[in-house]
C-alpha cells in the first residue's frame, strides 16, 4: 500500500470516527431532548480531535516508510486527486442545496450550520473513499 | 488500448526492480505497476524516461492496439 493510499484512509477513517460522535451529539438536540449548550466547545473538541489524530498518525506512517513519505505526488497521484474531488463536488453541491432547504423547515441557525457541516463532511467522506478505491485498482 | 513490455525491458535490464525503474522516472512504484499492468496510460513525458532508461525508441516501450471495444 503506497504512503498516499495510507494518507487518505487515515483522513477517511479520522472524519468517520470523530464528526459519528460529533453528530451523534448534532442529532441528540435536534431530534432528542439533549441539552445544546456547549456546542461551540463540542464543536472545537471535533476540529482539535481531528488534527491532532491525523497529524499524529500521518507521522507515524511517515516514520515507518521514509522514503515513500518523502516523495512527491506524481502525475497518477496527482489525476487520482482530481477524479476522486471531481465525484465529490456533486455529493457537496446536493448537501449544500439540503441544507439551504431546512430553511423551509423552520429550523435554526445552529441546525442548519451543521447541516452544511454535514455536507461537507460527507463530501470529504467520499473524496477520500473514491481516492482508496482508485488507489486499490491502479488506476 | 496501449500495451508496453517493461516487465520484460526490466528483466533484460538486469532484472531492474520496479522500485529502481520508479526512482529513475521521477514516479512511485505503485505507478511503475499500474502502467506495467496497463491499468494507467502515462503522460508523454513519463513515457520518454521509460524509453530513455531502457535506451530504446518509444516504440519498443509502448504499442497501440487500437480501440477497447
Amino acid at each position: 500500500m503506497s504512503f498516499r493510499e495510507k494518507s487518505a484512509w487515515i483522513s477517511f477513517g479520522s472524519i468517520l470516527l470523530v464528526y459519528a460522535v460529533y453528530f451523534s451529539r448534532v442529532a441528540a438536540t435536534v431530534f432528542g431532548d439533549a441539552d445544546g449548550r456547549g456546542a461551540f466547545h463540542w464543536f472545537l473538541a471535533t476540529v482539535i480531535s481531528l488534527v491532532v489524530l491525523e497529524v499524529v498518525l500521518h507521522i507515524l506512517v511517515a516514520i515507518l516508510s521514509p522514503h515513500e513519505a518523502k516523495t512527491p505526488k506524481d502525475e497518477r497521484e496527482r489525476l487520482i486527486e482530481l477524479k476522486a474531488a471531481a465525484t465529490a463536488f456533486p455529493v457537496l453541491v446536493g448537501g449544500a442545496l439540503c441544507a439551504i432547504g431546512t430553511m423551509h423547515l423552520g429550523v435554526g441557525v445552529w441546525t442548519m450550520g451543521n447541516a452544511v457541516l454535514l455536507a461537507i463532511v460527507v463530501a470529504e467522506l467520499v473524496r477520500f473513499g473514491a481516492e482508496i478505491i482508485h488507489h486499490r485498482r491502479h488506476a | 488500448m496501449i500495451t508496453n513490455h517493461i516487465r520484460r525491458l526490466r528483466f533484460e535490464h538486469g532484472e531492474m526492480t520496479q522500485q529502481a525503474l520508479a526512482d529513475r522516472i521521477g514516479v512511485t512504484r505503485q505507478t511503475v505497476l499500474a502502467i506495467e499492468l496497463g491499468k494507467y496510460s502515462p503522460s508523454l513525458e513519463v513515457a520518454f524516461r521509460i524509453a530513455a532508461v531502457f535506451k530504446v525508441p518509444l516504440d519498443q516501450v509502448f504499442q497501440f492496439q487500437g480501440e477497447r471495444r
